[in-house]
């Protein structure tokens, strides 16, 4: 690890100005990519900003149609909360299956989604369930969040506060876990919401999260898990490592999107 | 690691040689790229700051080109050094090929990565170094028809008048092409963002 200024924030403007000031200033939030990227020297960041104490920023609440979770509230909160359990069980099981029991409570929905992974979770959780992405700057759709790889609409200096989830009819996530890291090979998110059905594939893409068309066309407004199924997905575009090819991630997502409709029921 | 690739730049073949025989478009071109060195014709090393996620490294490419064909195709090969963490080195088959105005220029990647990049980074070495030869071409191609854009009005004149064109020599040179700095920057950057895979 190099050194580097740590700051501890005591509410969102402190924690704005520390990063604004400073030469090359990063958020910490729960750490679980930011701190072995820094033990490995892959990054030196002049400033830390630990946004720990910023109590404003954590916690979770019913809003009638929608539920907002607080960007530094953890996988474990999310998982265990009984808004989220009984509101969108699928978000909560979401949560439950990210990573490891350590992971779960350090790591917060606020990084993970500001990191962007590609194999992570909670983008195809915010997409399928059309999420709004809450900055301190501005408001937007999940989709429009997300842009490619490790890459989101987030300027410099912008803070992710928080994610609201409007309340779906049904919904429900299914994950092929990596059986060591719990990344998802594939995972899908399926929703349906007022009437539209998506299907959020994570893990699968290069260039991230993305929304699969021909799954949300076969699926329809039965969730016809059948019909998933039986649709070719291309693997064009796909990841491919030791753990899996292209073509075997494509026929994942069939299944993965079957798996979400049936469960979604 | 595998890759292919194709990709057609609104520029005949003769403005792209030159553009890439240009250390400074290629310094653009090139994202994050602070400085590049040409040791030689055939050897040069580039000094490129990489950002993906939390990943923030500042790494030296180093790369030679064999087999020319100029200006059809030649073979190159590239090695990056990420210290303790293990290292990656690759070649590529590289191919120009002139398309009415425009070029299209065809590559074929195959990299290995060793140490312990390869068993923590496996799962994102595809789709970055896709990424970043997407982001280089795409830069390049609008420098390329930016930049000669200004200079589009006076190419037909200097076309009809090669001698007065100091970068026409260059054109019938060998010298170092697109791919080679692209290969450079992907071994290099698959080195780098191997890292991140835990």
């Amino acid at each position: 690890m190099y050194n580097f200024n740590y700051k501890k924030a005591s509410s969102r403007d402190d924690a704005v100005a520390a990063q604004s000031s400073a030469d090359d200033g990063s958020y910490l939030a729960g750490g679980m990519t930011l701190i072995p990227t820094l033990k490995q020297r892959l990054a030196q960041p002049s400033d830390l900003i630990d946004l720990a104490d910023v109590g404003d920023l954590a916690g979770i609440s019913d809003d009638g149609g929608a539920i907002t979770i607080g960007a530094m509230t953890t996988h474990a909160t999310v998982a265990e909360s009984e808004v989220v359990t009984s509101k969108i069980p699928a978000l909560a099981a979401l949560a439950g299956h990210i990573g490891d029991p350590q992971v779960r409570n350090r790591g917060t929905i606020g990084g993970s989604i500001a990191n962007n992974d590609p194999a992570a979770d909670y983008p195809a959780g915010c997409v399928g369930l059309n999420a709004t992405i809450i900055t301190n700057k501005r408001e937007l759709p999940a989709e429009d969040f997300f842009t490619d790889l490790f890459e989101t609409a987030l300027e410099e200096g912008e803070l992710v506060t928080a994610v609201s989830f409007p309340i779906p009819d049904k919904a429900a996530y299914a994950k092929f876990p990596n059986p060591a890291s719990r990344y998802a090979i594939v995972g899908v998110m399926v929703a349906q919401t007022g009437g539209e059905t998506r299907a959020a594939v994570t893990g699968a893409s290069q260039s991230g999260v993305f929304r699969a068309a021909d799954i949300e066309a076969a699926l329809g407004s039965g969730l016809d898990a059948a019909a998933a199924k039986e649709v070719k997905v291309s693997a064009d575009n796909l990841n491919a490592d030791i753990h899996a090819s292209a073509e075997y991630r494509a026929h994942l997502i069939s299944i993965m999107a079957s798996r979400a409709a049936a469960a979604a029921g | 690691m595998e890759m292919s690739g194709e990709y057609r730049i609104e520029a005949s073949r003769e403005k792209v040689w030159d553009a890439l025989n240009d250390p400074e478009i290629l310094k653009q071109a090139i994202p994050g790229c602070e400085e590049i060195d040409r040791l030689s014709d055939t050897e040069m090393t580039a000094k490129v700051v990489a950002k993906v996620g939390p990943v923030k490294a500042s790494f030296t490419g180093e790369v030679t080109l064999s087999d020319l064909d100029p200006p059809n195709s030649y073979r190159i090969s590239g090695e990056g050094k990420g210290g303790a963490a293990g290292f990656a080195k690759g070649g590529a088959n590289v191919q120009l090929e002139a398309d009415g105005g425009a070029t299209v220029l065809k590559y074929d990647v195959d990299a290995t990565v060793g140490g312990k990049l390869a068993q923590l980074g496996a799962r994102l070495i595809d789709g970055t170094a896709k990424k970043m030869a997407n982001d280089f071409f795409s830069n390049f191609a609008e420098i390329v028809s930016e930049g000669p854009a200004a200079e589009a009005e006076a190419a037909p004149a200097a076309e009809a008048a090669p001698a007065a064109t100091p970068t026409t020599g260059l054109a019938t040179g060998p010298k170092i092409d697109t791919g080679t700095w692209i290969v450079g920057l992907i071994v290099a950057a698959v080195v780098v963002l191997a890292l991140i895979g835990g």
